[in-house]
């Protein structure tokens, strides 16, 4: 009777603290785990240890038995395109480049599956993938022949928890495209444990024993890199005025002759080493000095400055020229 | 049978006094979230193989005092899991954030921070729990612990 007694008063103090401890848990849900968690085949082991004095006066101890609990592998993975914005490139381009990082945010070591997908609608062109290749190096750039061609199915990017690396996406842009045209491409990386509805249970496929359980982001992640046309076309227009001996525009032997030849650079992209080369024409001289460059004097020597006369021809390089931009280059020659 | 008692007799005095009488079992469950098909959850508590991150976990410790004496200066001390993070539910425990040197109420106890301030210790900190029972456990009673954490 006695020992019931005590047996309740127990209990009470039992009952009374559950919901009170339940109640004031709820508040403390505020802070969540870490970015990625603890890594996936951890073992968490509880143990508590009571200890007591018997009616001897001596300290006693007992251990509680140990729980073991694996954690599961959250499968979650973000991927992110590393542009600024869109990428220019020029109509029938080979191996233009488009970066993206991708982010096991996962809390397991995982294998990712990399797939590039260009057939989208709302851009001009679909640019053609010709490979998928990782920053072997990262250093952030494409480094042709350094960097590792992926290739589906073999060679799958396994990332450790938290481990980002920088992936390229090499298109050829097709050769009608206009300037302005835009074309889209997706770059979409999934858990090759397995992807979908986040919730979805891979059975004891995770890391270090437990379950693989696919998390927020459905395992798999996608996010679009641009490419935009910067095409440029130049247009070339020569002209010549003539003085005469006698200060009127004949031509006559004596006449000096200016020719002006005006490259203008249309379109929003560039041209590259542009150089401007004119022949000397037949029964005429060149005027040694005369070359001129945006309205400042040339050598005629092939030297450090842009402009040149050899071969009975001058030439002046432009280096390169933005869409917009005007490049004007004169000289004179004199009629025999 | 009658060796068994004649060993009984030889063991009695010495277990008399240093029996373990009194036993502790843990328990650990997770909550999960069962939708009742009306469009609600309801949260049961389940004893987990595995856990994932961000779950939910309630510790349960069963005390018993089995043997026929009563057992005072009860003390429990649960070593909190460095995968677990504290989440309350224990206000009657004491707490330690030093792997159990001191002792103390959250509040109590301080946190020198990188920047050289103390602050007051947060459930994060915690990596023990204590309770101290002040009433003696009579033989044959029975108790229960709990308190609440999150898988890191």
């Amino acid at each position: 009777m006695f020992t019931a007694y005590r047996w309740s008063i127990m209990h009470v103090q039992f009952l009374r603290m559950l919901p009170f401890a339940i109640a004031t848990a709820t508040i403390g849900y505020s802070s969540s785990a870490s970015a990625a968690g603890t890594t996936a085949g951890t073992t968490i082991s509880n143990t508590a240890t009571a200890s007591y004095t018997d009616p001897g006066g001596n300290t006693q101890t007992a251990n509680s038995n140990q729980v073991d609990i694996t954690v599961d592998e959250l499968l979650d993975v973000s991927v992110a395109t590393a542009d600024p914005g869109p990428v220019p490139v020029s109509p029938g381009a080979i191996n233009q480049v488009l970066s993206f990082t991708i982010t096991n945010t996962g809390n397991g070591a995982e294998a990712f599956d990399l797939t590039a997908t260009s057939a989208i609608g709302g851009d001009q062109f679909d640019p053609t993938t010709t490979s998928i290749v990782i920053d072997t190096n990262n250093n952030g750039a494409y480094d042709a022949g350094v960097d590792t061609v992926y290739t589906n199915g073999s060679n799958a990017l396994t990332l450790t928890p938290d481990q980002s690396q920088r992936v390229f996406v090499l298109s050829t842009i097709p050769g009608g495209s206009a300037d302005l045209d835009r074309g889209f491409l997706d770059l979409t990386a999934a858990a090759r444990t397995g992807s979908g509805s986040a919730g979805t249970i891979f059975a004891g496929q995770g890391q270090g024993g437990g379950d693989a359980v696919v998390g927020s982001t459905g395992a798999d992640g996608t996010d679009r890199g641009i490419y935009v046309v910067q095409s440029a076309a130049m247009t070339f227009i020569k002209s010549a005025t003539v003085l005469d001996p006698f200060g009127g525009t004949k031509s006559v032997p004596g006449s000096i002759v200016t020719y002006t030849l005006v490259a203008t650079v249309s379109g929003t992209g560039s041209l590259a080493n542009l150089t401007i080369g004119d022949t000397v024409p037949a029964n005429t001289t060149y005027q040694a000095g005369s070359l001129t460059f945006q309205g400042n004097g040339m050598t005629d020597a092939a030297d450090a400055d842009a402009g040149a006369f050899a071969g009975n021809a001058v030439s002046v390089q432009l280096g390169t020229v933005a869409g917009g931009q005007t490049r004007t280059v004169t000289f004179k020659v004199r009629i025999d | 049978m009658r060796i068994f008692l004649t060993l009984l007799a030889i063991l009695a005095p010495s277990m008399a006094f240093a029996a373990n009488n009194v036993t502790l079992s843990s328990l650990v469950f997770v909550e999960k979230a069962v939708p009742d098909g009306a469009g609600r959850k309801h949260i049961v508590l389940e004893e987990p193989k595995s856990v994932m991150p961000g779950d939910r976990l309630v510790f349960i410790l069963n005390y018993r005092n089995a043997g026929r004496l009563p057992a005072s200066d009860f003390v429990v001390t649960n070593p909190l899991p460095a995968a677990v993070v504290y989440q309350g539910g224990a206000e009657s425990a004491q707490v330690s954030i030093d792997g159990g040197r001191n002792w103390g109420t959250l509040p109590a106890l301080r946190v020198l921070e990188p920047d050289g301030r103390w602050r007051s210790a947060r459930a994060e900190d915690v990596t023990h729990l204590r309770w101290v029972l002040k009433q003696a456990i009579p033989a044959g009673a029975f108790g229960k612990l709990s308190f609440r954490g999150v898988v890191r």
